[in-house]
Formats: structure tokens, C-alpha cells, sequence
């Protein structure tokens, strides 16, 4: 399997997708940065690490999907440009260890921009000299929370793209997920609960109360339920996509 | 069939005997109401060059990917070394390389950087790798990303890849696909040298009649779905029998007289056909048209090469 893994590494080089996602999430971090900055300049009392957290968490929800579906893509699309599926079907490697090291290697380069995320949160919370150190608790649950959720979303994405050719419904149903991310708090939590891509927000550490007078930002109780509904969906979107890849006719 | 003795890549004898390497029984695909592949019986002799001809469209293509479990059979089994298919795929697959339709790469990346893939997945040492560059000449160019490769130069990386491990069973669909002429005659010493170089199988699939004749030592015909022959090459050429034609100003008469007189004609496009005829016999029909004054215009020996043979049983008229 390590071997496998590794083969997957091997075959993205030159694709750049590590530089494109240090580009993307660049990208949410300075509009993240910049709107707390802001909201700190509006109320000083916001100068806390939950702030920065939140607002990541957020912008998690219009980001990840797509970030997740354009490198799930990219991975997926290499094997259908070069009609190499086939070949990698004919050797005696299974079409099930080829589905998961391509899994593992999407999910370990997202991991990687979940990392970064949180390197960089960590350095603009010590420039902002926000009280006490950083949470360690709170970023290890952000951590845990997107991961989980990034799991689901990108096997729903390899899924997509492996079994459909043309990836421009993969990246299609990545905007749709952004969209659904990032309008996610609006709905009613049962409809939230439906769509994998607001779990962003829900699996998020920090959540932010509005009142009339003053909002602020609290811990969010780990919802069990909602891990568990998030490790199901991760489950049964990775099983019905291995079943489906490796029983389509090449 | 007297085992032959052939040596391996490392150099190590081994004995070849007559067994079937592929086996199919009844192996049917359908799509639809249509049967795409239709009760096929294939079989391939250790160390043979199997040329599977087809028009296109004849379900060759199809026939090969069931050999691999690309696709799945609606019917019928494969054997490949003995085993079932089904229950040993990953096994027989060890032991088989392939190149099936176009030939599959990774346009970013170089032509060692592909075959770097397949050694990871072949599990072989380095010196495969240089020895199927060496094979297939694009030593020189294995440090060329592969999206700036020729059509010819992507078959000839796609061939490499699936020569790679020096599997016991090679399945080649259309391997000269997008070469030049010479490149056609390269490729085809090679094919022709790998079994007794390496003690492979060859399983090819073409629908040029002439790349197969000169290529194959056994032969099997596919149109719409069906095999119509199976067989040694020679068997087939053996058919290509030849025939005396022959025309009169009057053929029914003609005709009416030497069937009294014991000969065979048969009436073909309004002259009339003779098979097996001794040069005496030819004689003797002419000189009995004549004195009953029946003027014979022509006698032509007709010779049926493979072309018509192939034609004849797939029933296409057209070029293929």
C-alpha cells in the first residue's frame, strides 16, 4: 500500500497542486485576516484567538469544497486524459488499493493546508498580540473538525471525478458545496445537517452569538452527533465510490 | 508439438510445451439486445503469435478487455494460464502485459518517468526499464515529456510499458496503430522475435490482414461478434486453393456436357469454375468443348490469396 501511495506522489509531480493550494488558502487567509482585523478595529473586545478561528471556520465553508474538489480533480483527471486507468487496472495492483492511495494522498495534501491554516492563525494571533497563548484545545478540535469534514467531502469528490470523465461536474458540485458552505449558517439546522459542506461551520471550535446590543464569540460544544453523522457520510461516500470505480467497465 | 527451447530475459532456459496459454469458452458480452462478442472459443498456444483479425467494429477490442477483466463477460469463462479469471485475476495479470486501444501516458511526465510508473507496479528491477527503452529505440527520448511525444513514439512507450516485466503473456490490440512504415516493420521484427527471445505469448489484435499474415503463426477471424476460424496460418493459407475459370459461347451447354462427362463445373459470374484440376484435365474439357463446337474464349487460373479467404468469411466487400 505504501508503495501504491507513493506511486501517487510520483505521478503528481509537475502538477503543481501543492503551490496551488498554498495559492488558495493564502487567498482565504488575507480576506480572513483582513475582515477581523477589521472587526477587531470596530470592537477591540473581538482582539481574542475564537475570533480568528471563527472567521477561518467560516471561509472554510466557501473554500475547502472548492480547494478540495480542484485538487480531488486534478488527481482523478491525470488517469482519464492519459486513458492510464486502464492500464493500472491490467497490472495485479486492485482497483480498491488504487482508489484509497489516491484518497490518502488527496487527503494528506488538504491536511496539509488545514496545517497551514492553522501555522498562519497561530502567527497572526501572536502579531495581534491576542490574550494568553495560543488554544492549543481549540485548534487541535479546528484541526480535527475540518479534517473530518474535508474526509466526506473528498471522497463524494473522487467519487464524481474518477466515475464521470468530465470533470467540469466534479468542480461544478465543488462550487455548488462552497456555495451551500458558506450560506450554511442561514438555514435551519436540519437542513444543515443534510449537506456535508456546512460541516465546516459546525465541527468549528468557536461559534459567534448575535445579540441586539453586542455579539460574541464562544467554544461550541463538540456535537457527537454530528461527528458521527460526519464519519457515516465519510463512510458511505467512500464505500459507494469504491464499489462504483472498481465495477465500471473500462 | 516438440517442446522448443527458448531463453528468458535473464537468460535462463525454460521449456515451452503446447498447452493453451488463453482459453475461453462461449465468452459472450452484451450490450443492449446486441451480443457484442458471441459465444467465442479462443485459444492460444504457449509461444505462439496469435493474430486476432477483425474488421472493425468485429468485437476484438471488446474480446481483448475481457481477457484482462476490463470488462466484464455477460457470459462464458476465460482461462489464462490454466486458471479462471475470475478467481485468479490478480495472478494471471502479474504474468500478463498489455496494450489495449490507444496507448496510456502521462503526457506531464517523461517517457522514463511512465515507465517508472509501471516498474513501481510491476515491482521490477532498473534494468527492465532500460532494456524495454532499448527495445522500443526511445532511449533517446526518455527524458521528453511524453505530450510532446508522436503519435509513434506514445505506441512505441505504450508497447515498452507493456513489455516491462517480460510477462509470459503479451495482448497487443492494434500495435502499429500511428507508426510509419518503417516503424511498422520495427515493431513487427520485434513482436515476431519475443517468443523465442523472451518465451512470451503474443496475442495480437489487427484488422490488417497483411500486418497479421506476416506476423502471426496462428489465426483467428471475428466478425460481428463471431469467430468464424481458428487455426494455424498455414491452415488458412491452405485455402487459397486454386481454381480454373473458364468461359464459352455457351455455358449451359457447356456446363450440361461435361457434368455427363464426370467434371464438376460451377457456374460463377457467367463463366464456369473448376477446382482441383490436373493440367490434363484442363486439356481434355477444352478439346471436348470443341468438337461439339463450343468455342471456349478463355481459361484463366484463378488463385484465391488471403484477402478473398478473409473477405469470403466475414462477408465484407468493402476495404477494411
Amino acid at each position: 500500500m505504501i508503495n501504491t501511495i507513493g506511486l501517487e506522489y510520483f505521478k503528481i509531480r509537475r502538477k503543481k497542486i501543492w503551490i496551488m493550494i498554498t495559492f488558495f488558502i493564502a487567498a482565504e487567509i488575507l480576506w480572513a485576516f483582513m475582515s477581523t482585523s477589521m472587526s477587531i478595529a470596530r470592537n477591540p473586545d473581538h482582539a481574542v484567538w475564537e475570533s480568528v478561528i471563527f472567521s477561518i471556520s467560516s471561509m472554510n465553508g466557501l473554500f475547502m469544497p472548492i480547494i478540495s474538489a480542484i485538487v480531488v480533480s486534478r488527481i482523478c483527471d491525470m488517469e482519464h486524459k492519459g486513458a492510464t486507468w486502464k492500464m493500472l487496472v491490467a497490472t495485479n495492483v486492485s482497483r480498491s488499493r488504487l482508489y484509497a492511495a489516491k484518497y490518502i494522498c488527496t487527503n494528506s495534501l488538504l491536511l496539509y493546508g488545514i496545517l497551514a491554516q492553522t501555522v498562519l492563525m497561530i502567527t497572526f494571533g501572536m502579531i495581534k498580540d491576542f490574550p494568553g497563548g495560543p488554544p492549543l484545545y481549540l485548534l487541535t478540535r479546528f484541526i480535527g473538525g475540518t479534517m473530518l469534514t474535508t474526509l466526506a467531502v473528498t471522497a463524494l469528490q473522487q467519487w464524481i471525478s474518477m466515475a464521470i470523465k468530465n470533470q467540469a461536474f466534479a468542480l461544478c458540485l465543488g462550487m455548488l458545496g462552497g456555495f451551500i458552505g458558506m450560506t450554511a449558517g442561514m438555514f435551519p439546522s436540519i437542513a444543515r445537517h443534510m449537506f456535508i459542506w456546512s460541516y465546516y461551520l459546525e465541527l468549528s471550535p468557536v461559534t459567534f452569538l448575535y445579540a441586539e446590543s453586542s455579539s460574541t464569540y464562544m467554544e461550541q460544544p463538540m456535537g457527537l452527533g454530528i461527528v458521527v453523522a460526519a464519519l457515516i457520510m465519510t463512510f458511505l461516500f467512500y464505500i459507494a465510490g469504491n464499489i462504483h470505480v472498481s465495477r465500471q467497465e473500462i | 508439438m516438440k517442446p522448443r527451447e527458448t531463453k528468458n530475459l535473464n537468460g535462463a532456459d525454460f521449456r515451452m510445451s503446447a498447452s493453451d496459454i488463453v482459453q475461453t469458452q462461449n465468452l459472450t458480452k452484451t450490450y443492449g439486445d446486441m451480443n457484442r462478442v458471441n459465444k467465442v472459443d479462443l485459444h492460444v498456444e504457449e509461444g505462439e503469435i496469435y493474430g486476432f483479425l477483425g474488421p472493425n467494429g468485429a468485437g476484438k477490442t471488446t474480446t481483448l478487455k475481457m481477457l484482462l477483466g476490463l470488462i466484464k463477460p455477460s457470459q462464458g469463462t476465460v482461462k489464462i494460464f490454466g486458471e479462471s479469471l475470475s478467481k485468479n485475476r490478480p495472478s494471471i495479470l502479474k504474468r500478463t502485459g498489455s496494450l489495449i486501444e490507444s496507448p496510456s501516458y502521462y503526457g506531464h511526465l517523461t517517457g522514463l518517468e511512465n515507465m517508472r510508473v509501471m516498474q513501481r507496479l510491476r515491482n521490477v528491477p532498473d534494468q527492465n526499464v532500460d532494456e524495454a527503452l532499448r527495445i522500443v529505440r526511445l532511449e533517446n527520448h526518455k527524458n521528453k515529456k511524453v505530450e510532446q511525444y508522436s503519435l509513434g513514439m506514445k505506441q512505441r512507450l505504450g508497447i515498452a510499458m507493456a513489455l516491462l516485466a517480460f510477462p509470459k503473456l503479451l495482448i497487443l490490440d492494434e500495435p502499429t496503430n500511428g507508426l510509419d512504415p518503417a516503424g511498422i516493420g520495427e515493431i513487427r521484427e520485434l513482436i515476431k522475435s519475443l517468443p523465442s527471445r523472451y518465451g512470451m505469448t503474443i496475442l495480437l489484435s489487427s484488422h490488417l490482414l497483411s500486418e497479421i499474415e506476416q506476423i502471426a503463426t496462428s489465426v483467428g477471424i471475428i466478425s460481428e461478434g463471431n469467430l468464424l476460424f481458428q487455426g494455424r496460418m498455414s491452415s488458412l493459407r491452405a485455402k487459397s486453393r486454386t481454381a480454373i475459370s473458364l468461359k464459352t459461347f455457351d455455358n449451359v451447354t457447356a456446363e450440361r456436357l461435361l457434368i455427363n462427362q464426370g467434371f464438376s463445373p460451377i457456374q460463377s459470374g457467367g463463366r464456369l469454375e473448376f477446382h482441383n484440376l490436373e493440367d490434363t484435365d484442363v486439356a481434355e474439357i477444352n478439346r471436348l468443348l470443341v468438337s461439339r463446337d463450343i468455342l471456349v474464349t478463355r481459361i484463366e487460373e484463378r488463385k484465391k490469396n488471403l484477402e478473398d479467404i478473409f473477405l469470403e468469411l466475414t462477408g465484407k466487400e468493402r476495404s477494411l
